[in-house]
């Protein structure tokens, strides 16, 4: 008799009073590989949370039941017992999740990280680090979380968690946060260490449809409409016809020299960090550039110090004939009167959008906040906003709540919609697409697209991803290119 | 089901605190333990007033210092590095050598004055020195969330929209997290101000007597003056009077900081 790892019956989740999805049957056969798509926010990764019981109580509410390796791990919607969730455990699951450096310990450096998640795998995992993502384990194995790149401590806490014993293997958004090589040498470690292995049974959930085609799974679910369906084909990524963008007649956007450093606390006290030097390039308006390079580049760093929010900018940074880095040379919380026009101008959408609204605000009250900051009252230009959320498909509904109860999607279309209505004359998106599909992303470029064809804007967008390259940017840069990394900043401040 | 459990939590919690209500109002205590002298009586129901000022007063003044010292750290990194190291100076003292150290000053003063004024400028000594042994706790409690919503997650946002520093830690101060921080804070202030002030009393009495100086009537106090009836002959009831209302209170600050620390997950 086959036994299943996995088998759930009449299985929802409901959020408050919305129901996510409801599954009357899902059983994956032994062994096999299975990916679930679907738009943001449809409930992918609450069903894999779901799946490996990390699904808080509340405000979240279950009915149904779920088997896990023959033991019964929900029944009528109830969690059953820790024992029995303890023997489940024991048998094995492995739950990456998108943000997958949260596995990780930040109080114990990264080899006990290691032996505590995966004692039995170390030759392994650092066979795998260095074959795959060029880590030699060794030199990290004393640091600590924060003492590493994101990028690396991503890499690292990806090998760890795919080199788990463990016969279900969850994997939710695994590429949110990886550069283009890196994600095609994870592609290729899938593809000959994990999939053709077909001793685990997979459950893979992710929006980004090209990452999908590319790996050989066996299945391939969509998660629509609250029900998971059976596809036999991935649905082709499509674009948007581009408007006209708007005649270049302004100076636009020059940066010449500019080095950036951090401070950093070494044995002997401080010292600098360049994590980029000499950059010298010019943006023109009406162009939409692309910046690309792998994470801990330097990128993030180049936005916020034209926005002027970080110390230790030097080199000249030109907007409107003026030097910015010399009309504020220190950010202490507050900007110089000769700034604050330029503050005005510039808007950034950045990567992680949880935090551009007031934490215990409604959306429209965080907008009544926020929109006199920049210049105009939110009444003025209700039809504006109107617009954008009839454009970006908000529901009005979304602007009576809190932040917390938005999906990542709807945060984003809504941070961007902030960026926007503000009329900036420089926006920055630092990988502004990073949590949204591909129907999403196509109109959230689409809404930018009108916006550029009328008005003159200096665009940079930082991004990752092959489909924005193909159908959003005009021009692409590789950081590493365009500014002098030899002594990049490898640790984090 | 989950507002009921919360309701009741909070009714526990109050009958938990009661003692200070009752020592407020101590005719309520008319027809009960009838077998007690008046002075005992007295002393009983005069220490948790003394306990309830002191807690409350320190608790003040610890709220007070912190959230202004917190602030400053967080607005001023500079001045929060030298305030860091003056705490981590005052908290490698024990508590209890900093209270006795605080008396030492006042020590003749206390002596040669009327008992009144010397109830008086005792308990301002222990509220000082009480205020200064939990700072660096409480201030760590404050700074550590309020910085990491700031630095962490919302000053990037938030100051490219233009807002001032000043104003984004106005706003953060109020949210969920800090809020509860602040109630955790307040709870495990005063659960140490209760352990301090009653080991205090206790040392005192052990070492001056009942005619030592300071003059600081608190239960701790009391149970070193009683503590001869739990071996020695005497009525149990005089030792284990003071203690159970202590022992209720610090349950009640417990179950403050457990239940503030679930909802902080």
């Amino acid at each position: 008799m086959t036994s299943y790892p996995l088998i759930l019956e009449n299985f929802s989740v409901t959020l408050f009073d919305r129901t996510l999805f409801y599954i009357d049957s899902f059983i994956p056969e032994p062994g096999t590989s299975t990916a679930i798509t679907g738009m943001t926010g449809t409930g992918k990764s609450v069903l894999l949370r779901a799946l490996a019981g990390l699904l808080p109580a509340y405000p979240f509410k279950l009915t149904g039941s779920m088997k896990l390796n023959g033991f019964s791990a929900y029944q009528d919607g109830v969690k059953t017992n820790y024992k029995t969730w303890n023997q489940i455990r024991k048998k094995g699951i492995v739950f990456v999740p998108a943000e997958s450096a949260q596995a990780m310990n930040p109080s114990l450096s990264l080899e006990q990280n290691l032996k505590l998640l995966a004692p039995d795998s170390r030759d392994l995992i650092e066979q795998r680090l260095n074959e795959y993502f060029g880590i030699d384990f060794k030199k990290f194995a004393k640091y600590y979380p924060d003492e590493v790149s994101g990028g690396e401590l991503q890499r690292i806490t990806l090998m760890i968690l795919l080199s788990r014993q463990g016969d279900l293997l969850y994997l939710d958004e695994p590429t949110v946060n990886l550069d283009r090589n890196l994600r095609k040498r994870f592609i290729q470690f899938l593809n000959q260490e994990v999939l053709t292995q077909k001793d685990k049974t997979i459950l893979m959930a992710s929006h980004d449809i090209d990452f999908v085609r590319a790996l050989s799974m066996d299945k391939i679910i969509a998660l629509e409409d609250g029900q998971l369906k059976y596809l036999d084909a991935l649905p082709e990524s499509s674009g948007y016809e581009k408007p006209k963008p708007k005649e270049i007649t302004g100076p636009g956007l020059e940066l010449q020299k500019v080095s950036q450093h951090y401070k950093i606390r070494g044995l002997f006290g401080e010292h600098d960090f360049y994590a980029f030097r000499n950059l010298s390039i010019k943006f023109s308006e009406s162009i939409i550039y692309g910046i690309l390079g792998p994470s801990g580049c330097g990128k993030t760093s180049m936005i916020r110090s034209i926005l002027r929010l970080i110390d230790g900018t030097t080199g000249n940074i030109v907007l409107d004939k003026q030097n910015l880095v010399e009309l504020k040379q220190k950010e202490n919380g507050n900007d110089p009167a000769a700034f604050k026009p330029f503050r005005k101008k510039m808007s950034v959408v950045q990567q992680d959008s949880r935090f551009a609204f007031f934490p215990d605000l409604s959306i429209r009250d965080s907008f009544t906040q926020i929109f006199p900051q920049q210049g105009f009252g939110v009444e003025d230009d209700n039809d504006l906003l109107e617009t954008y959320m009839d454009k970006l498909r908000l529901p009005f509904e979304l602007l009576e709540k809190m932040p917390r109860n938005l999906s990542s999607g709807e945060m984003k279309r809504m941070d961007i919609l902030r960026s926007l209505i503000s009329k900036p004359e420089v926006l920055l998106l630092d990988e502004p697409f990073a949590h949204i599909d591909f129907e999403t992303r196509t109109l959230v470029m689409k809404a930018i697209s009108e916006y550029l064809a009328k008005n003159q804007v200096v665009l940079l967008v930082v991004t990752h991803e092959d489909f924005d390259l193909k159908y959003f940017i005009d021009e692409d840069f590789d950081f590493l290119s365009i500014a002098d990394n030899k002594q990049r900043m490898t640790r984090r401040k | 089901m989950k507002k009921l459990f919360k309701y009741l939590q909070n009714f526990c919690i109050f009958l938990l605190v009661s003692p200070f209500l009752v020592v407020w109002v101590p005719s309520i205590l008319d027809g009960f333990l009838t077998d007690l002298t008046p002075a005992y009586r007295s002393s009983l129901v005069l220490s948790f007033q003394q306990l309830s000022i002191t807690l409350l007063a320190t608790l003040l003044a610890a709220a007070l210092i912190t959230l202004i010292l917190g602030y400053i750290s967080i607005l001023w990194s500079a001045i929060g590095k030298i305030i860091a190291a003056v705490l981590e100076a005052i908290e490698s003292v024990p508590a209890i050598l900093i209270v006795l150290f605080s008396y030492a000053p006042v020590a003749s003063y206390l002596a040669s004055h009327s008992e009144a004024s010397s109830s008086v400028v005792s308990l301002m000594i222990f509220v000082f020195a009480a205020t200064l042994t939990i700072l660096p706790e409480s201030i760590r409690g404050i700074t550590l969330p309020l910085g990491e919503l700031y630095y962490q997650k919302y000053s990037i946002s938030f100051r490219s929209y233009g807002f001032r520093r000043r104003k984004i830690l106005a706003v953060l101060m109020g949210t969920d997290v800090m809020r509860h921080a602040f109630k955790r804070i307040a709870a495990g202030i005063l659960l140490k101000i209760l352990v301090l002030d009653c080991s205090f009393g206790f040392i005192i009495q052990l070492g001056f007597g009942s005619y030592g100086t300071p003059a600081h009537a608190s239960p701790g106090a009391l149970i070193a003056a009683n503590r001869d009836a739990l071996f020695q002959g005497g009525s149990p009831l005089l030792f284990w009077l003071p203690v159970l209302p202590l022992v209720m209170i610090s349950i009640a600050f417990l179950l403050v900081l457990t239940n503030n620390k679930e909802n902080e997950k």
